[in-house]
């Protein structure tokens, strides 16, 4: 595809500005000294990643990925920021000596990474447009052939929930505990 | 379009869900005092589940669903087995240990409960999706059960670590999976096979297979990927341990064969390099450093990192020298399945053994022999299997292993060879100097005096069948051998 | 897409903008008026015929207020909240159907700021973002109270959401058997709307109303709550919190919060009246009335409907006392979760039973 007609395509800007600002948001993820703007920074990241399936025609995905992540996931991380005593303001601990290589080290990565896969995908183009995947034919994907590990990450879901109570919850001292057997 | 449910195949599976469902549901309804019924109904439920696979076994053939991500074949029926009997033994060793402290009892039942159910739909994957869920399910719920010991500082290192460093291998297997799927355009392993011919230039593709094996490599903890096992292991409760280094690294080791064996073997040159790394990597870094340890868990811990490295040695020459894979499959099998006997058992072991003396030192372990003798019948018995000494189960593991490289050929293959040679006599030397402790050394007045109380009688029942297993396979290994043969089953099933 | 298509669109948008600022001039008078019958106070008269021009007068008095800024706050986002709760809220009501397709022409405008697919999937996402309004303002305000209503704030939102949406999804699932040509679910709030024109037995509108009851006092419990009004109003209880989170906020940005809060009680209601009361279905008497008429009597019903449910929203409030928060979270998780779900569950059971029969037979 030549320049021209990447310039030419709409959706090449939109795709163009917001890849720029989920770049800028996700770098300021792990580089913001403040818990809080960090977690707001993940909130603009994944909104960009909503616009992303958008662009790709893949409605349901991104309204999902808003209501799961952005409604739900990240609203807990604030939840939890707040209720615990984590330092709400700057803080100079969240980063460590160690930046520095772990930066050379995320470069690297980043080089191969984007080498593999310019090698790999640099002449695929996606269809722009296209009718969105209708929500039916997800559903019965997920409770027809995906069945199983639909019904699998539910456990996972319940497992998860019911250690993090068991962790998360206060033990009752000897003293309560033995009220508790008196009533 | 609509897919056939086939409900006996997945009966197992179902059996075992319900189970975690009913043990849920009594646990809200028992008081403290009852809480020992839902270990019941747990060592029941799992019990249970060997039912239709020993009948699916006895009816042979292969059940696949859902276009072939789904297939119960004798591999997979062998490996069902397998979780099902270690979940079963760590179950077992759990009923006093949990009762002693005053755990959430329930609630650690049904977490164990699920993470063998996610190894139970692991080994029947055939599809990257289905396979990544299954091993989210098995680890999952560990991260969890290795922070039990809420109020112990070793026990929340142990799970923090263990989650942390989880969380990032997830992440990287991940990665790995999308790449794959990416290029190949789809998650069944039969279509990637079939699609890989064309990609095998693509850097990508390579990138994306070592991705996996890093991956599946911190599952099985195998060096270099390894440091989070020692401190989980030594903080977590024991059973829990016992489980981590059976069920939980058998499942990221059966993951891994399975999809470089069924999804990726047009590409062996890159992931068998890489396994024969981790392979030598592991049994001289594992052996080197359990050689140092006093602590009987952290011993344990190295020695079940070394013991992944001798696992992976059959699968990794065979790939390196191009020969018959469903040999060595076999072989790895056969391995797993003894390991998993005489782990168990040494792990019973410890916890009794940590009862008699009250503690995990082994130089406080001085004597044992003396003041108890049947338990250092046992210690001995399970620390020369694991050191492979005839004529206990193991030495028929480490005979197969040799087996089947030897079968392989090729300079790099028995290079190999003599590592894991060398290897197994550092290993005899660290077993044996645990044996030497309990028999050999003077008893310290402490112990003596300490009062001699009666084992619990599932910790009894736990080591009564793990020893029974260990002698019977020892002496007559051509039962281990069927269950070698019969998972070959995959190199003609998956489709 | 001509010039003509993109003018609809545009007025379309610019219309439901218009019908909300209105309609929340009306509401806050309606409201004060509604609650001072209520506790037998006469309320706001001064202002214009029965004082319905109080909302203008106070509206222009908090336009020409000092907006502050305090110290201690993080300036973005204490300038970014007050829009964060604009947007979501007229949002939501963008995906609402307010009147039946009008036909001009050839072309077919329907009375609806944008119909989606996935309308249903927009408005709960983007009624889970209007917490971050809420949560930025707290935190950013720099002071203890401000923060306190955002952390109570989430809490509820989190725990409100999931019984809203559950309740939703029986909802969806009973209507995916009530079209007549296209078996199959929908989350199009157009189609939702649709499927519940005519009556069962000649004289019963097929509201979604009777055979979702249960959903329906779901949905409208945990809508108050969206909304975070009373009885749940725990994140602005001026006895425990002062103002709750927009304690810092005065002027323009405090009357933006007002706006929102208000829109939402509209949208919130509005939403209800097309789930679950037939939206703006309702006898038109096509060609018996002139054409401009049955045109606007689908508008006509479709308000009446939303503010019966309005007025219950502000009847609510002068009525029940404030809940403790442990009784909100109780309730919440407690009874609205297992109840929608199990109601969710027994949806599911009857309709699959009407359409496959029994499992075994």
């Amino acid at each position: 595809m030549t320049v021209d007609a990447w310039i030419a395509e709409p959706v090449n800007w939109v795709f163009s500005i917001v890849a720029v600002v989920i770049l800028f948001t996700a770098v300021r993820v792990v580089t913001s000294p403040n818990v809080v703007h960090a977690a707001l920074y993940l909130v603009a990241a994944l909104a960009g990643s909503a616009v992303m399936f958008l662009l790709l025609s893949a409605e349901f995905v991104a309204l999902v990925l808003v209501l799961v992540y952005i409604g739900a996931v990240l609203v807990l991380f604030l939840f939890g920021i707040m209720i615990t005593r984590a330092p709400t303001g700057f803080d100079e601990g969240l980063s460590n000596d160690r930046k520095l290589v772990s930066a050379a080290i995320s470069l690297v990565l980043l080089g191969v990474l984007s080498w593999a896969s310019l090698s790999a995908f640099g002449t695929d183009t996606v269809n722009t447009v296209g009718s969105p995947t209708a929500t039916e034919i997800l559903g019965d994907a997920i409770l027809g052939r995906f069945v199983i590990p639909f019904e699998v990450v539910s456990f996972i879901l319940l497992s998860a929930l019911i250690g993090g109570i068991t962790v998360a919850r206060r033990d009752l001292t000897p003293l309560e505990e033995e009220e508790r057997k008196a009533v | 379009m609509t897919f056939e449910i086939d409900y006996l195949a997945l009966a197992p599976e179902l059996v075992v869900a319900g189970t975690i469902i009913a043990a849920l549901l009594l646990d809200l309804f028992l008081t403290r005092s009852k809480k020992y019924w839902v270990a019941v109904l747990s060592v029941v439920g799992v019990a249970g589940g060997l039912v239709p696979i020993v009948y699916m076994l006895a009816e042979g053939g292969t059940r696949s669903m859902f276009d072939g991500s789904y297939v119960v074949d004798e591999f997979a029926l062998i490996l069902k087995i397998v979780f099902l009997v270690s979940g079963y033994l760590v179950l077992l060793m759990s009923v006093s240990y949990i009762e002693a402290d005053r755990y959430y009892q329930g609630e650690y039942y049904f977490l164990l409960l699920s993470s063998i159910l996610g190894s139970l739909v692991m080994s029947s994957s055939r599809d990257l999706i289905v396979l990544f869920i299954g091993l989210e399910l098995t680890t999952g719920p560990l991260f969890l059960l290795a922070g039990w010991r809420k109020g112990d500082a070793k026990s929340n290192e142990a799970s923090l670590k263990f989650f942390i460093l989880g969380v990032l291998s997830t992440a990287i297997l991940l990665y790995g999976m999308s790449l794959l799927f990416g290029l190949t355009g789809s998650v069944e392993f039969t279509a990637i096979a079939a699609a890989i011919p064309d990609l095998v230039s693509e850097p990508a593709l390579a990138l994306s297979v070592l991705f996996l094996i890093v991956g599946f490599a911190f599952k099985a903890s195998a060096v270099p990927f390894h440091f989070w096992a020692p401190d989980t292991y030594e903080g977590a409760p024991t059973p829990v341990a016992a489980y981590l280094s059976v069920n939980s690294k058998a499942a990221g080791f059966v993951a891994m064969l399975i999809v470089m064996y069924t999804a990726l073997p047009g590409i062996s040159e890159v992931w068998a390099p890489a396994l024969w790394v981790l392979a030598a990597l592991s049994m001289t870094v594992g052996n080197l450093s359990a050689l140092r340890q006093g602590n009987i868990v952290r011993l344990l811990a190295y020695s079940s990192i070394a013991q992944a490295g001798f696992m992976l040695v059959p699968f990794a020459a065979a790939a390196v020298a191009g020969s018959d894979l469903a040999q060595a499959f076999s072989a790895t099998v056969v391995y797993l399945v003894i390991y998993a006997l005489m782990n168990l058992g040494a792990f019973a072991v410890v916890i009794a053994g940590a009862r008699r003396t009250g503690s995990g030192d082994i130089d406080d372990w001085a004597g044992l022999g003396q003041k108890d003798p049947v338990l250092g019948l046992l210690t001995a018995l399970f620390f020369l299997s694991l050191a492979g000494i005839p004529p206990l189960a193991g030495w028929y593991a480490k005979f197969v292993m040799f087996a089947s490289v030897i079968e392989a050929g090729g300079i790099s293959t028995l290079v190999l060879a003599a590592i894991a040679a060398v290897n197994s006599v550092i290993a005899f030397y660290y077993y044996a100097r645990v044996i030497k402790a309990v028999w050999l050394d003077t008893p310290s007045e402490e112990l003596l005096a300490r009062p001699g109380r009666e084992y619990a009688g599932s910790i009894k029942l736990t080591l009564a069948i793990s020893m029974g297993l260990t002698i019977a396979i020892g002496i007559y290994p051509t039962f281990a051998t069927y269950f070698g043969e019969a998972s070959r089953v995959i190199a003609t099933g998956g489709g | 897409m001509d010039w003509i298509d993109f003018l609809i669109v545009v007025l379309r948008v610019v219309v439901v903008f218009a019908l909300l600022l209105l309609v929340t001039i009306i509401n806050v008078w309606a409201e004060r008026k509604v609650v001072a019958d209520f506790q037998n106070r006469i309320g706001p008269e001064r202002a214009g015929p029965f004082g319905m021009l109080q909302t203008v007068a106070d509206g222009l008095k908090l336009f020409f207020k000092e907006s502050i800024i305090p110290a201690r706050s993080e300036v973005g986002m204490f300038l970014l909240a007050p829009f964060l709760a604009v947007i979501p809220a007229f949002l939501i009501f963008l995906n609402i159907p307010f009147g039946r397709p009008i036909t001009i022409g050839d072309r077919v405008i329907p009375l609806q700021g944008m119909d989606v697919d996935v309308g249903l999937l927009i408005v709960l996402a983007m009624s889970s973002m209007a917490v971050y309004a809420v949560v930025i303002a707290g935190w950013s305000s720099g002071s203890k109270y401000p923060l306190l209503g955002g952390v109570r704030a989430t809490a509820q939102a989190i725990s409100y959401e999931a019984a809203m949406g559950l309740a939703m999804v029986a909802v969806v699932l009973f209507s995916a058997t009530q079209a007549a040509d296209a078996p199959g679910g929908t989350l199009s709030l157009a189609e939702l709307v649709e499927r519940q024109s005519g009556t069962w037995a000649g004289i019963i509108p097929r509201w979604n109303l009777i055979p979702q009851i249960v959903a329906f006092v779901i949905f409208f419990i945990a809508a108050i709550a969206e909304t975070n009004r009373a009885p749940f109003d725990l994140v602005e209880a001026e006895q425990e919190l002062v103002g709750g989170y927009f304690t810092e906020y005065s002027g323009m940005r405090f009357a933006m919060f007002f706006l929102a809060e208000y829109i939402n009680i509209f949208s919130m209601s509005a939403l209800t009246a097309t789930l679950f009361l037939g939206g703006w279905n309702g006898p038109t008497w096509d060609g018996v009335l002139p054409v401009w008429l049955s045109a606007l009597l689908p508008f006509v019903w479709f308000m009446i409907k939303t503010y019966v449910l309005v007025f219950i929203f502000f009847w609510i409030r002068a009525t029940l006392p404030r809940l403790r928060y442990d009784q909100l979270m109780a309730l919440g998780w407690k009874r609205l979760i297992p109840g929608a779900l199990g109601w969710l569950m027994l949806t599911a059971v009857v309709l699959g039973y009407r359409r496959f029969g029994l499992p075994w037979s």
